[in-house]
């Protein structure tokens, strides 16, 4: 095999499992936006937080960092269901604009979550140590890195749970039709507000769950989380605010223009590139890539 | 609740506030009066209190923190025979440029600051300039590194550290020259901003004096991803990999480096590698990583103020829990620079804006021996106020500890080349 195919096969590779990455973080999002109706610009902190969770339980149980994703999902799972009800209560106040109003909710949630973990860990850079931190797998010409693979099927695995959950379940019917049209749900006998809640937690567990493998593939420190809310942004966007499985498409998309971009045109352009593809798809598909809400 | 306790209510509360706020002007001439019974220079300091730089803006606030507090412990800066305690003021640039020059602007105008001392990043210092010349208050920066810092030829702005294209080369130079078998190429990495967008110049410029050829050059975005650029340079097999960075980055090159298993021969990074930060977050996977630096404890220098290298090193490690680096111990020789030539000035304080320009004077007339090494800055050229008098380390983490590998006058360990393949 000549070089230059080799160079293809692994830029390839290398944006399908960054594309996985970024989806970890970017599905619950799309949940709650579809649930909820917010941006919610926490989502960098929930990832960062559970970045943290698998740094400590590492360091100081001395467990392996895969270890803090299930006690993730529970923990921030929990947290996420307390504060449910406070954005769904702003977020269907009788205030002027009361979308803008949670958007600055969870802009000020953010901006806490921040301070409070520089105020509580400080600033240093932490990584999280997983069994297959650093660890590869050699598939031919293609290096294949197992920690980024893990991140990719953990995507599909909760992407796949979620549409099971969504299209398969009573629980799911009833979120889907709140989604749909809140009024008509409620009269149909949905709790709305114990739903929002419900909703807010599990996305808040799945984003944590997603922070302990950034974490590992990464490093964490209080000031990333901003960068995973643009990401999360950005691939929503294209995938059509409130897509679970656009989430998971667009994302993969991302991946692969960044590496064969980086790759082939220089990593300078990247960003250039993927504010291209959004540009495009907005002005193509203003609902996104996928047409289609939850 | 009745109507007639809500309007109660309400008329209290608006009352207390405005109690409150008239107050305030009204109790400040008694706090002024307090505070001028003790005459005291006051110094503003401007780094990242918050954002991304915040690791490095706290290790420059720390160095600067310690020479306040040795110069206080010694009952202040002599001047005239009499000793002046410092006042600390401070300004976040939250990373940000053009905040930075809002807070400098701040500390100037309202906290009437007679000298700043300058942020962490190279950005921030190019933005605070103007400032300093528009309010003709000058700035001592034991931070910034980049070359345009200086390049600008600030009139207010001193730089205690080298700027990085005298470093940069001349380290990659002495590693290529203690590599055996002869390292012959090099791929070099910069993140896309002012300081480290230079260091990755400076490494590239410096590779061809040093005689490698360079195989691929790259800038990277700061929050990219880093596993397509190290995709692409495995392919090419480079001897060296030398990379311009902030923390966050240069950790991500080892992860993705390793996720890949691409290990070069050698690994040069710039500044970073010195923070203790940097070994604790990668463990073992640290170790082979080669770095630039200015200054160590183990630099043969001393001054009145803080004693031996040795003995500022002990200070800083007292007071932070972490063994300082060459960033931390310029924020303190900044100080040590104030000092001297506010000195020499003979001006007690309150300096008026005529003594802030003669204080700039001073300064830059600069020539004293401290525990950082000899601070004399540039009076023209390309390093125009910069001090490109200590002459830089190449350093090389070896078993979780920073030892200097060259060049040979200055080692204290051998240089692990060529790196041994990923455990």
């Amino acid at each position: 095999m000549v070089p230059a195919l080799d160079l293809f096969l692994q830029t390839l590779l290398n944006g399908l499992l960054i594309g996985g990455v970024i989806a970890t973080f970017t599905i619950g999002f799309q949940l709650a936006f579809g649930v909820l109706h917010v941006i919610d610009f926490a989502v960098g902190g929930w990832v960062v937080l559970g970045g943290y969770l698998g740094y400590y339980m590492a360091a100081g149980l001395g467990v392996d960092g895969f270890l803090a994703i299930p006690v993730a999902f529970v923990l921030f799972g929990a947290i996420g269901y307390l504060i449910g009800p406070i954005l769904y209560n702003v977020r269907n106040s009788r205030t002027a604009r009361p979308e803008l109003m949670a958007l600055a909710l969870t802009f000020g949630l953010f901006t806490l979550l921040r301070g409070g973990m520089l105020t509580a860990w400080g600033f240093n850079t932490h990584s999280v140590p997983t069994a297959l931190s650093g660890e590869s797998l050699a598939v031919g010409p293609v290096t294949v890195p197992l920690i980024r693979v893990a991140a990719a099927v953990f995507a599909i695995a909760i992407a796949g749970g979620l549409f099971l959950f969504l299209y398969r379940t009573r629980y799911g019917l009833a979120i889907r039709a709140t989604a749909e049209n809140r009024q008509n749900a409620a009269l149909m006998g949905v709790n709305i507000r114990r739903l929002s809640a419900n909703v807010y937690g599990l996305y808040a567990g799945i984003t944590a769950m997603a922070g302990v493998l950034m974490g590992a593939i990464f490093s964490v420190n209080p000031e990333v989380g901003l960068r995973y809310t643009l990401f999360a942004f950005f691939v929503a966007v294209l995938a059509g605010l409130g897509s679970v499985g656009g989430a998971l498409v667009a994302a993969l998309l991302l991946g692969v223009i960044e590496a064969f971009v980086a790759t082939y045109v220089g990593s300078s352009y990247s960003l250039l590139a993927i504010f291209a593809t959004l540009f495009l798809v907005l002005l193509l598909s203003p609902s996104g890539i996928l047409r289609h809400g939850l | 609740m009745s109507t007639n306790s809500k309007g109660f209510s309400r008329r209290w509360v608006l009352g207390g506030s405005a109690v409150a706020f008239a107050a305030g002007p009204l109790g400040m001439p008694f706090v002024r009066t307090a505070h001028a019974q003790v005459a005291t220079y006051k110094a503003g300091v401007i780094t990242s209190l918050s954002g991304e730089n915040i690791l490095g803006g706290n290790l420059t606030k720390r160095g600067y923190d310690l020479w306040a507090a040795a110069i206080n412990a010694k009952g202040g800066v002599e001047v005239a025979g009499e000793r002046f305690k410092v006042d600390m003021f401070y300004g976040d640039d939250q990373s940000n440029p053009a905040t930075g020059a809002d807070a400098a602007e701040r500390l100037i105008v309202q906290n009437e600051v007679d000298v700043l001392f300058g942020p962490y990043t190279s950005g921030s210092t190019i933005a605070v300039q103007p400032i300093c010349q528009k309010y003709q208050v000058p700035m001592i920066s034991g931070s910034a590194e980049s070359p345009n810092v200086w390049k600008a030829k600030p009139e207010f702005n001193f730089g205690i550290i080298p700027a990085v294209d005298t470093t940069a080369g001349k380290s990659l130079a002495v590693l290529a020259k203690l590599s055996n078998p002869t390292a012959k190429t090099i791929a070099v990495i910069g993140v896309n901003e002012p300081f480290s967008k230079e260091t990755g110049e400076g490494f590239r410029d410096g590779a061809k004096e040093a005689g490698l050829e360079v195989v691929a050059y790259e800038l990277v975005p700061a929050s990219g991803d880093l596993t397509p650029v190290i995709s692409k340079i495995a392919a090419l097999n480079p001897d060296i990999v030398a990379v311009g960075g902030h923390e966050e980055p240069l950790i991500n090159v080892v992860k993705t480096s390793k996720s890949l298993n691409f290990r070069p021969k050698a690994l040069i990074m710039h500044y970073g590698v010195t923070d203790p930060a940097f070994a604790e977050a990668l463990a073992a996977d640290a170790d082979g990583t080669c770095g630039v630096s200015v200054w160590l404890p183990s630099v043969p220098y001393k001054d009145d103020v803080f004693g031996t290298a040795r003995e500022f090193a002990e200070m800083a490690q007292k007071k932070s829990g972490h063994e300082p680096d060459y960033t931390e111990a310029a924020c303190a020789a900044s100080g040590l620079v104030f000092g001297d030539a506010v000195k020499r000035l003979g001006k007690k304080p309150a300096l008026t804006p005529e003594d802030r320009v003669a204080l700039k004077d001073a300064i830059a007339e600069t020539d004293i021996q401290t525990f950082y090494g000899p601070i004399k800055f540039e009076k023209e050229g390309n390093h125009y106020h910069d001090n490109v008098q200590p002459v830089p380390v190449l350093i090389q983490i070896q078993s979780g500890k920073t030892v200097a590998v060259g060049p040979k006058e200055a080692a204290s360990a051998n240089l692990t080349y060529p790196l041994p393949a990923w455990k």
